[in-house]
């Protein structure tokens, strides 16, 4: 028997768990440890965040589906990785901590042959003083967030009912922060909703950000064909906001944010404040904190992990100037470079570097967005991860011939900018490859033929078919293989 | 009475859609057929993504 340990049971977790139970036979086992027993598809939190969606419509039980499906299934969190095993066994096992209700705190060891590391991102607001839910700014990175940033909203909305002007702020919270394309999606359906309650001359919407430029998305921005001319997702970003308008911050490094204030460095070097009644800034995002042990119990973490607690993989690792990038850094496989046992695909794997260009400001801060990697690329990383498993599995030979890298694969981001199947708007892009390959594409970075931006109706409805597609598989419905991730 | 002289200042040099944009935007007939072929552009790279 072999055992398959997937930490997570996110896009990139469920997918590798989900197919290795479905190309393994039943003797070989998966287990599945995630510190929630509910999957949520991330993509539509923002329609909770907006009040147009509950929390029950973008999530759903995984435990429950994982027993009839065979999968075993840990309501924990990883603590540690010991891949040489201990004194007592050779074999690789994770320390775990439960968090379910009657278990909380509770530890155990859980031996594997093969451990994927999908954790995700840890939504790091740790990193900003007074950013997040608990204290005074809003996030939609989880659906109990996005609830929550619904319900401040919706004061605010009886506030302006009320006579009081309000301000909304959307974007970084962090100056290395990433998801961009969330923020850009939350802050448009702030002004439809708005709209919607004839309150727009109430309200004074910013948005702000770490981008050199509207438009970046962490993706080093993008070309797109429009109008007869080869433009900048900076224009075709730049026009949503003007068209609602939306006033603008970038080179924005946020540092701190205080009741009603948020505070700045942008990359002149100079400090400013930003008044706000309701602000939603995504955090820094880092890997959980989990260590690891050699077989004398030696802390070899900075071995399987790079600083900011993600997971090294195939990728390559040099420290290089911007100018020497090129798409052969980044990973293809997801393996481990220490222990080949070992897969990190979504965003627990460190990416080499960024994808948009590094800039310091003036006092030599870091002002940039981190690289994205959410959505459809964890799915398709957890899907060749679990291909490799299975074939070494079944053949005794790690030949890994699937592979995934941003390099290669293009990305789809439907932005919804409004609800309705009439009144409905949104910005449809597609990016091909995700990290610019200047060697191929030498005058744009990506094809032109599958890079677009596209605005109108037609993407909503979109991503609402999305929605309900993703979630099909996502549950195991009928013929769920057949759908891409 | 204000009057807005456009320009030198970010936001004025964004280009505004025009209200036959916005029409085609969100003319049903015309999004129907840009829903089939967005859905084909996306199948294309999602093909292309997985080896």
């Amino acid at each position: 028997m072999t055992r398959i340990v997937v930490l997570g049971a996110g896009i990139a977790g469920h997918t590798a768990s989900a197919f290795l139970r479905k190309w393994l036979n039943k003797k070989h086992e998966v287990v599945v440890v995630s510190p929630s027993r509910y999957y949520q598809w991330i993509p539509s939190n923002i329609w909770v965040g907006a009040g147009k969606m509950s929390v029950d419509q973008v999530r759903f039980d995984v435990a429950r589906r994982y027993e009839r499906w065979g999968i075993v299934f840990y309501q924990a969190l990883c603590l540690s990785v010991h891949p040489e095993g201990n004194e007592k066994t050779e074999k690789g096992f994770v320390t775990i901590e439960y968090t379910e209700e009657g278990k909380k705190g509770e530890k155990r060891e859980i031996w594997y042959d093969f451990l994927i590391n999908a954790t995700g991102p840890k939504l790091n607001f740790e990193a900003t003083q007074g950013l997040g839910p608990e204290h005074f700014t809003a996030s939609v990175c989880s659906y109990n967030h996005a609830e929550d940033a619904w319900n401040k909203l919706q004061r605010c909305f009886e506030k302006m009912k009320s006579g009081q002007k309000q301000t909304f702020i959307v974007g970084t919270g962090h100056a290395l922060a990433t998801c961009q394309g969330a923020g850009f999606e939350y802050i448009l359906n702030i002004d439809h909703e708005i709209r919607q309650r004839g309150l727009r001359h109430m309200a004074e919407i910013k948005w702000i950000s770490n981008e050199y430029e509207l438009g970046d998305f962490g993706m080093g921005g993008a070309f797109i064909k429009k109008g007869g001319y080869i433009t900048s997702t900076k224009i075709f970003t730049e026009s949503f906001f003007i068209e609602r308008d939306i006033a603008w911050i970038k080179r924005a490094g946020v540092y701190k944010v205080e009741q009603n204030k948020i505070y700045y460095e942008n990359l002149l070097g100079e400090f400013h404040e930003e008044y706000f009644d309701f602000a939603m800034l995504i955090p820094a995002f880092s890997g959980h904190g989990i260590k690891a042990f050699d077989k004398q119990n030696k802390d070899i973490t900075p071995s399987l992990f790079a600083p900011n607690n993600l997971m090294k993989v195939d990728a390559d690792y040099t420290v290089k100037p911007y100018e020497a990038w090129s798409i052969n850094d980044w990973p293809s496989t997801y393996q481990s470079p220490a222990y080949p046992n070992i897969f990190a695909p979504g965003i627990a794997f460190a990416p080499p570097h960024a994808i948009s260009k590094p800039m310091k400001s003036k006092n030599g801060t870091d002002i940039f967005p981190a690289p994205p990697r959410t959505g459809m690329p964890s799915g398709v990383m957890g899907k060749i991860v679990a291909q490799n498993i299975a074939e070494w599995i079944k053949t005794g030979k790690p030949t890994l011939k699937h592979t995934a890298s941003m390099g290669k694969m293009g990305a789809a981001c439907i932005i919804s900018a409004g609800y309705g199947w009439f009144n409905g708007n949104s910005a449809t892009m597609t990016v091909s490859p995700i990290v610019p390959d200047w060697e191929k594409y030498p005058l744009w970075g990506r094809s032109l033929s599958n890079t677009l931006g596209e605005p109108g109706l037609a993407g909503h409805w979109l991503k609402v078919f999305m929605h309900y597609l993703f979630l099909h598989k996502a549950k195991g419905y009928p013929f769920w293989y057949l759908l891409p991730e | 009475m204000d009057t807005i002289k456009r320009g030198y200042v970010q936001e004025h040099y964004a280009p505004m859609p025009t209200k036959t944009t916005r029409f085609w935007r969100n003319f049903v007939p015309w999004q129907m057929v840009r829903f089939v072929i967005l859905n084909l552009r996306i199948l294309k790279i999602v093909v292309k993504g997985h080896s």
